[in-house]
């Protein structure tokens, strides 16, 4: 790691079966790297597994929404000085050895936002054809807003410079950290850059993504889409 | 266009008012899209009725109303009820959450002055009880 003070970001809901594995490997891909587990009320012993590992954990009292744990994690960064923070998924999808690809757009400073997106090059990945329609739904929103080709909305492997994190610390949507956030930080001026990556399966635990909100979703992220659209875009 | 009544035409629009007055809550995050929804759903459904009378008189006679004006009504006052409903479900929800909240605020309090009266011990109140 360079000079840049980066942290990684993991938020974590019920995952203390993927978990030791994900902090297993960026142990050994990043030694040196800070790590912070943002346990979004687990009923199982998801922060004991990080905490035995030596890896700070901070625990939401009650299950909040993949956002406002990211978000929990913000707060935590800005307050530690940190330069960048890179979300990580706790559920082995993402590939340690892709962090640098991810964080070296916003460590170059080329960019705010750097997306690790599975679709800018063609990957072995191929997703449910609802699923599928949602993606170039949100992608072709976002794309069309911000000017600039977004392909993968839904990616949880993102890197953010410091000033983002400022901003989302106050400012963040409470469960789908996706389309409508992406449209809010662009209207904001933040420059975005995705780079491809690979992504796994995940291993074990649910999705944050269930059944249950797979009809509120669109609705969710359209309407919050249209009005990013709409708001007044403030100043960063 | 043929309406029915004049309360027709009241509810119809009246439904698209409550809609952009709901959108533009929105849009100024006075609402969160969660809680948009019902009533999103409850306005396109009433707008639908008011605005089209062949849906509307369709509507009526398959539920059994005679007075065409009386199945915008029922159908306002079901998503009102329903919304009703969905605040006490969320109400309940926030109560639990509030009190786990005291709980831990009293759990780490407790910690907090018992490290801290490690150096002059002294009986602090109890704690960890809401």
């Amino acid at each position: 790691m360079s000079a840049l003070r980066v942290l990684l970001i993991i938020p974590a809901h019920d995952e203390q079966e993927s978990l030791p594995r994900t902090l297993d490997e960026l142990r050994a891909v990043v030694p040196g790297a800070d790590l912070l587990v943002v346990d979004d009320g687990s009923r199982d012993a998801t922060a004991g597994v990080a905490r035995t590992r030596g890896v700070r954990v901070l625990r939401h009292v009650f299950n909040q929404g993949v956002g406002a744990a990211l978000q929990t994690g913000f707060r935590w960064a800005v307050e530690h000085g940190y330069d960048v923070g890179v979300q990580f998924d706790a559920d082995g999808q993402h590939d340690p050895a892709y962090l640098e690809t991810v964080l070296e757009p916003v460590r170059a400073g080329r960019c705010d936002v750097s997306i690790g997106s599975r679709y800018v090059q063609r990957s072995g990945y191929r997703a449910p054809a609802v699923r599928r329609i949602g993606m170039v739904l949100f992608s072709g929103l976002v794309s069309a807003a911000l000017r600039v080709r977004i392909t993968d909305t839904t990616s949880g492997f993102r890197a953010y410079a410091r000033r983002v994190m400022e901003v989302c610390q106050h400012d963040f949507p409470r469960d789908f950290p996706d389309a409508p956030l992406l449209i809010m930080l662009g209207r904001r001026g933040f420059r975005m850059e995705e780079v491809p990556v690979q992504m796994r399966e995940r291993r074990a635990g649910r999705s944050f993504y269930t059944l249950g909100t797979s009809l509120y979703y669109p609705y969710k992220n359209l309407l919050a889409s249209l009005m990013a659209l709409l708001q007044r875009p403030a100043q960063p | 266009m043929v309406f029915l009544s004049r309360t027709q035409i009241i509810a119809a629009i009246g439904a698209v008012l409550l809609a952009l007055c709901v959108l533009d809550l929105v849009r100024r995050r006075k609402l969160s899209e969660e809680y948009s929804l019902l009533w999103v759903l409850s306005t396109v459904v009433v707008a639908a009725l008011g605005f089209s009378t062949p849906l509307l008189v369709w509507v009526s006679r398959e539920l059994g109303i005679v007075q065409e004006n009386s199945t915008v009504f029922a159908c306002g006052l079901a998503f009102s009820l329903a919304m009703l409903l969905h605040l006490s479900v969320r109400l309940s929800r926030l109560g639990q959450e509030n009190q786990t909240l005291a709980r831990e605020l009293a759990l780490l309090r407790h910690e907090l002055e018992e490290s801290n009266s490690a150096r002059t011990p002294a009986d602090e109140p109890a704690a960890g009880r809401t």
